[in-house]
């Protein structure tokens, strides 16, 4: 997948899974700075993820996806 | 049929009470991925058997709980199949029994790996899924020594500790996503496991109990389907002793 094409995918899954606006959804965005985005939204946004992209993520990683900029990387590294 | 419909993922299916709780599943209308440490001729026969007598898919899926890779792979096999998982079984275990100054680092290390780690993984993992169905029901085999502590048993009774433990925190956490959490902590069971324990304590169990006999496989395989089944759809972080009234 491009990585444009990922990165607007990922942007609207961040966006409609912590039901905030996809203007927010900048690599700034980081975990637990909104209220929005807390631990429970966490594993729904891991839920999402996984299935926009049909990708099984590792504990490891649902622990490292710290912000939008980090959860590109890590959605990277699966598709590749 | 209790469980009509449903797909279960249950480990520790090649013998005792895993064995037990696959084909009660299989005959209450569930699909199960049967989990087990190794692949044999026997137990691929009586999958397929079991699923043509029952009119549902029975899986094997291999992997060795001291691997997490091994473990991480045969999900991601489970998952590649694109079903909802309903229920998920952690039954697989292991005991090397010694007395409190006779147990290493390394036994206790191992033991905690296969009873307590390798579970939270694959609950991790499962109920990652149930989550987002909104809806599963996990039960976890603890032991009675998980509660009351066993003699010549530090290393299972304490993983077992820790599973029940696990237990109690994962319903609390899940509980809101409609996912439910329970334990079954089985007494003096008649299977493999117990057969190395010598008679005579045995005797003493069953002297201490008020059901005056071992348990069977078949008795705890009835508990799990109960907490499986939409019966026990107000139950969660429950730890429910099936050992016949041990005092």
């Amino acid at each position: 997948m491009e990585s444009e094409l990922m990165e607007s995918k990922l942007k609207t899954i961040f966006a409609e899974s912590l039901d905030i606006d996809q203007s927010i959804v900048t690599d700034n965005l980081r975990y637990a700075e909104i209220p929005q985005w807390d631990s429970v939204a966490h594993m729904a946004l891991m839920a999402y993820i996984e299935v926009g992209f049909d990708i099984m993520i590792d504990t490891e990683d649902v622990i490292d996806m710290s912000s939008f900029e980090k959860a590109k990387q890590i959605v990277t590294k699966y598709l590749d | 049929m209790l469980l009509s419909g449903k797909n279960a993922v249950v480990t520790g299916c090649l013998r005792g009470i895993g064995r037990k709780t696959l084909e009660k599943f299989a005959k209450q209308g569930a699909n199960v991925w049967a989990c087990a440490q190794h692949a044999d001729e026997e137990f691929e026969k009586f999958c397929a058997d079991l699923a043509q007598d029952t009119g549902t898919w029975v899986k094997p899926v291999y992997f060795d709980l001291t691997d997490f890779d091994a473990i991480k792979a045969g999900l991601k096999a489970i998952f590649a199949d694109k079903q909802a998982v309903d229920v998920l079984v952690n039954v697989a275990g292991f005991t090397k029994d010694s007395i409190f100054h006779m147990t290493s680092m390394e036994q206790l290390k191992l033991i905690f790996e296969v009873n307590y780690f390798s579970q939270i993984l694959i609950s991790q993992y499962v109920t990652k899924l149930m989550v987002r169905q909104k809806c599963g029901s996990v039960i976890n085999i603890a032991s009675i020594s998980g509660l009351d502590g066993s003699h010549g048993q530090l290393a299972y009774s304490s993983s077992k500790a820790a599973l029940i433990g696990a237990t109690r925190t994962m319903s609390r956490e899940l509980a809101k996503q409609g996912v439910r959490v329970n334990a079954i902590a089985p007494g003096v069971i008649d299977t493999n496991m117990n057969s190395l324990v010598p008679e005579k304590v045995i005797a003493g169990h069953i002297k201490a109990m008020s059901i005056k006999r071992m348990g069977s496989s078949n008795e705890v395989a009835n508990t799990i389907l109960f907490l499986a089944s939409d019966l026990s759809n107000y139950m969660t972080g429950q730890i429910i002793r099936v050992d016949g009234g041990i005092k």
